[in-house]
């Protein structure tokens, strides 16, 4: 195996249609400014990349929208070089990264390219819309009727079931968290907000509110990544990666992902995105107490509350403590989300993956301005994504 | 007669109620989803499944089984929002909680709740009903759901 660093990071920063940040932009465009940037970044052209690695959310029968990485490729102008077009629902850009990594430290390729971006469509993210009764999303749509952010609100509400968490626990994630965007330029929203504005956001699924849950945005982010033998040529100072894992969904899991399931013996939470941490620490022989600060996937701020416990960074109802006692500041002990997370930025599912890679290049590279931790050594990033889908990877300096 | 009253009549009318998928559930004997289990390692299956997808299950034997009865609320969340299609639903909207139901069967079932939201609570007993979720061309159209049992 080749050791793999990050070269250069880049990216568009997020916004919403029609809007002074990413107006019309077409994806291509947003990926362009992206891959431009992390070119820049690292000292490449874009003749000395050997291989694209995108995110693409042209899955399920073919929504119409959605990053394909031959336009990014055609746009830079066809070289002929592979184009990895990889689709796992929100999870996309961290696969993405995956396979850019592994080709890299397979020794397949030295110098690869990874990009995600997303234009979203207006509103709730739909289903396919074909109405197909062995579609299990089809059924539950059609027979029970649960939007997306009910799977979030499932889990919340057991987590206050179990753990006491209240309404304003969960609301201080979100001041905790948008007050980190304020020095964060690519962030969509840089303006902290009072906990009384957050309870005072209607619900979208009680007892989860229309603050703390991410909006869909438009942006992409993109890096180049090498092998650290070719790195030299560039830099004396590359961000490692430790390493990057994909994990799927665990047959207990306790959430059904269709109708129904069997009834797990014990806590079963998130087996994807435990599985692809746990398989992160084992592979990098970094623990979960060595890790300085985690970028996750707060698609609500239930995630900033219950993943550090599972994957322990802390103790088991232990995570609303620390978020009250400031710990997961950027300047606490247990910093999450220094980038103001999706609640800050809003989700452009495919370029999220790449965008944790981005945020975490910068804080190891003490390039994060008043978001920094002070004294970064270590990040982990992780990702989650419908149908199951979860990555992680953990970066060094 | 009012609307609201109007729908009511259609809902009690057998004749008139209609699955809104078939094959999935059955109220002639009593509330029931149509499922499977597989007899070596007895996971419940809803909907049917041809194959056993439990990973440590030695050989899959699948059989065709029903689900019914009571269960306890493992919690729920609340469609604040009308969803978008395909879900169909009586105009004007009214919000409703979605509940994940373990069955004493070892079923851990989706599906709404017939009572409101304010009465939810984690860890309640319910039972399977079958209720409609829209009304449409002179028909209530049904689905399966939960009741709270103390209430
Ligand atoms: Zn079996």
């Amino acid at each position: 195996m080749q050791e793999v660093v990050v070269l250069g990071v880049g990216m568009h920063r997020f916004g919403k249609t029609g809007d002074a940040i990413v107006g019309g932009k077409s994806v291509t465009e947003l990926c362009r400014h992206a891959v431009d940037m992390a070119m820049k970044d690292a000292g490449v052209s874009w003749r000395q990349v050997q291989a694209v690695s995108a995110a693409s959310s042209r899955f399920s029968g073919g929504k119409g929208w959605g990053l394909n990485g031959n336009d990014v490729v055609e746009d830079l102008g066809c070289t002929g070089i592979p184009v990895y077009n990889l689709s796992a629902g929100c999870a996309a850009g961290g696969n993405a990264f995956n396979v850019g990594y592994s080709l890299v430290a397979g020794g397949i390729h030295d110098l690869v390219l990874v990009v995600g971006g997303e234009v979203m469509p207006k509103g709730m993210i739909q289903t396919s819309g074909v109405e197909d009764i062995n579609d299990p999303e089809y059924l539950r749509q059609r027979c029970v009727g649960m939007p997306g952010p009910a799977f979030w609100a499932t889990l919340a509400r057991r987590r206050m079931f179990d753990h006491g968490t209240t309404e304003e626990q969960m609301a201080q994630v979100t001041v905790k968290a948008r007050k980190c965007s304020e020095s964060n330029p690519f962030a969509r929203f840089q303006k902290a907000v009072s906990l009384d504005e957050v309870l005072a956001s209607p619900y979208v699924s009680n007892p989860l509110r229309l603050f703390e849950i991410c909006p869909v945005s438009n942006g992409a982010a993109a890096s180049v990544i090498c092998s650290k033998d070719m790195a030299r040529r560039f830099t004396s100072k590359p961000i490692t990666v430790a390493t990057s894992t994909v994990a799927t969904i665990g047959f207990d899991d306790a959430l059904p992902r269709s109708l129904a399931g069997p009834v797990p013996n014990g806590p079963s939470f998130h087996t994807e995105a435990k599985a692809a941490v746990m398989k992160a620490f084992e592979r990098s022989g970094i623990g979960p107490r060595d890790i300085g600060f985690t970028e996750l996937q707060d698609n609500t701020c239930y995630y900033e509350l219950a993943f550090p416990e599972e994957w322990g960074l802390c103790e088991p109802g232990e995570a609303e403590r620390l978020l009250e006692a400031g710990e997961t500041t950027p300047t606490g002990r247990m910093p999450i989300n220094p980038s103001g997370g999706f609640v800050s930025f809003g989700e452009a599912t495919t370029a999220m993956g790449v965008f944790q890679i981005a945020e975490l290049t910068w804080q190891l590279r003490g390039q994060a301005g008043g978001r920094q931790v002070p004294g970064a050594k270590v990040g982990l990033a992780q990702t989650n994504g419908l149908g199951g889908n979860a990555t992680a990877a953990i970066l060094k300096r | 007669m009012t609307e609201r009253n109007a729908m009511t009549d259609l809902s009690t009318n057998t004749a008139l109620r209609e699955p809104c998928v078939p094959g999935l559930f059955s109220e002639d004997e009593g509330p029931l989803l149509h499922g499977a289990r597989c007899i070596t390692c007895s996971t419940p299956y809803f909907p049917r499944v041809a194959h056993c997808r439990n990973p440590a299950c030695a050989a899959s034997h699948i059989v065709s089984c029903t689900f019914g009865g009571e269960g306890r609320l493992w919690s729920y969340s609340v469609a604040d929002f009308a969803p978008p299609p395909p879900h169909r639903y009586d105009k004007p909207f009214v919000p409703y909680a979605i509940g994940v139901v373990d069955l004493d069967s070892g079923l851990r079932v989706v599906g709404q709740m017939v009572d409101p939201v304010e009465s939810m609570r984690v860890g309640a007993r319910v039972s399977l009903v079958i209720e409609p979720i829209h009304h449409d061309e002179g028909k209530a159209f049904t689905s399966w759901k939960f009741k709270l049992l103390d209430r």
